[in-house]
């Protein structure tokens, strides 16, 4: 509990701070929180724009597209990769070398392959997504200790058994982690993608503002997309915690 | 030597060879012993001479190149849980596991309901001084009773036959010696074939009823020695004090092969 009220303290005073120091400031360039209310208002009630709500929800439903199809592209491939040796030699340092990249570079590619609508987001979301997902699944499976097997299998466990009963368990600390930061890529995947280039989206509404010179519009508009990001971050700790709480 | 028709383990010219690096290596070479049913028979030699390779291979976890063991007559061909029950130096215990569901694994993977598994793992884990810890996990115990619980597991499937990888290894040298008198009263009460695998004068001699020596690499049978004295034990009576004297004569002698002569 004083933990967290210590927290609520430092936020309220990073707040007053920011402020103070905002306040006597150009009101173009600095944006004093006190006036963000006003601007949400404003930002809602804006008559060239589509409503936010419904760019809100646009990029919701393209982060848990993206994240979604990256959770099922990275398990897929990184018990591909992990269970069959051979590939997974084959594999492993062209991954880690495509992982290097910094992907922002693909993302003109993806929108010429699917186009400036919501597909190319999702797209991005799941490139950037799914590389510590099937990082994590291969070093997982690394990780189950060979012994635990051994004694699985001197009881009677097939390999069905074994993947189960023993390297799923064994792996899940080491995954949800793993699992937690492809959300977080998937997040910013989306919202990036949308940044640079995009028709409706928080993203979109981002680079308008910003176009615009709307700057308290466009701090309100950070402000939600930090909301929205906690808010699902906060879901994966939980879901995390939950899981190293039963892995031990 | 013992007639193959009544042995219950019967090792026929067993040969194991791993590739590594450099070559091939012989890890055990031509190993011929039978095991009585109920007999307590354990495995000694110095270091690396194969001793945990030869009980992988009884306990059909290791394919041998050269050879067969049959149990019951049946040659193995892999692991057996119906009748081969393993404990190995490391408990292996499952983390995510509590002391009770540790116990009950081999019984969950045979497919025993939830609660019978419960009632036979805790009527193994209260006469083993773990009453009250069946709700425990691994990391909440001390390496003792780890090692009991991984015991209580194999205990549980009610297998004739028990092989102990050196279960005792790990563990200091008065628990190892308490668990040697428990592990004598558990035999008292639930007779069962055991092989047995240490480098521990101590321990073989306390616990045999035969001790099968074995030379440094490549494993061979080196010789076979009956302890005829009556349970529990007092290693320093004479004729025990005689056997031990004569078993490190043989042990030193293969550990300094193993060694190379230098030391």
């Amino acid at each position: 509990m004083t933990v967290l009220a210590w927290r609520a303290a430092i936020l309220l005073g990073a707040i007053i701070a920011w402020e103070a120091v905002a306040r006597p400031l150009n009101p173009v360039l600095y944006i004093a929180p006190s006036r963000l209310p006003a601007a949400l208002v404003r930002m809602l009630n804006v008559r060239d724009l589509p409503p936010l709500p419904g760019h809100l929800w646009l990029t919701v439903t393209e982060i848990v597209a993206a994240y979604a199809l990256a959770l099922a592209a990275g398990l897929w491939l990184g018990f591909l990769l992990g269970l069959r040796r051979t590939l997974g030699r084959i594999y492993e340092p062209l991954l880690a070398a495509l992982y290097a990249v910094p992907s922002v570079v693909w993302y003109p590619s993806l929108m010429l392959f699917f186009g400036l609508g919501p597909a190319s987001k999702v797209a991005f979301g799941v490139l950037l997504g799914v590389f510590p997902i099937v990082l994590s699944v291969l070093a997982g499976i690394r990780q189950v200790p060979q012994h635990l097997v051994t004694v699985a299998v001197s009881m009677g466990a097939g390999p069905a058994v074994v993947f189960r009963k023993v390297m799923l368990p064994a792996m899940a600390s080491t995954m949800v982690g793993g699992l937690r930061a492809g959300l977080a890529l998937s997040v910013v995947g989306v919202l990036v993608g949308e940044i640079l280039g995009a028709r409706a989206g928080l993203g979109y509404v981002i680079n308008y503002a910003y176009g615009l010179l709307m700057t308290e519009e466009y701090g309100v508009l950070v402000m939600l997309v930090a909301a929205t990001v906690l808010a699902i971050d906060g879901a994966g700790a939980l879901v995390e915690a939950r899981v190293k709480r039963w892995a031990g | 030597m013992l007639t193959e028709a009544a042995a219950q383990i019967a090792l026929q010219g067993v040969g194991k060879r791993y590739e590594t690096a450099s070559g091939a290596v012989a890890a055990v070479e031509a190993v011929s012993f039978a095991v009585r049913s109920r007999e307590f028979v354990t495995l000694l030699g110095p270091s690396g001479c194969g001793k945990s390779t030869l009980l992988g291979i009884i306990g059909g976890l290791v394919r041998p190149a050269a050879g067969r063991v049959l149990i019951d007559g049946e040659p193995v061909v892999g692991p057996n849980p119906r009748k081969v029950a393993l404990v190995f130096q490391d408990a292996g215990l499952f983390p995510w596991r509590t002391a009770l569901d540790n116990v009950g694994f081999g019984l969950e993977l045979q497919g025993v309901a939830a609660g019978r598994r419960r009632e036979i793992a805790l009527g193994l884990l209260e006469p083993m001084g773990l009453r009250g810890f069946e709700a425990k996990y691994p990391r909440e115990l001390s390496g003792g009773m780890r090692q009991r619980v991984a015991i209580a597991r194999a205990l549980a499937l009610e297998t004739p036959i028990l092989l102990m990888d050196e279960p005792f290894g790990a563990l200091d040298e008065q628990t190892r010696l308490l668990m040697g008198e428990w592990l004598v009263g558990i035999r008292g009460r639930t007779p069962k074939t055991v092989v047995f695998v240490t480098h521990s004068l101590q321990e073989a001699i306390a616990l045999s009823d035969r001790i099968v020596v074995m030379t440094a690499r490549p494993g061979r049978v080196k010789d076979v020695i009956d302890v005829p004295a009556p349970y529990p034990r007092d290693l320093n009576a004479a004729a025990l004090a005689d056997l031990r004297a004569k078993l490190w004569d043989q042990v030193r002698e293969e550990s300094l092969k193993a060694m190379g002569g230098r030391w």
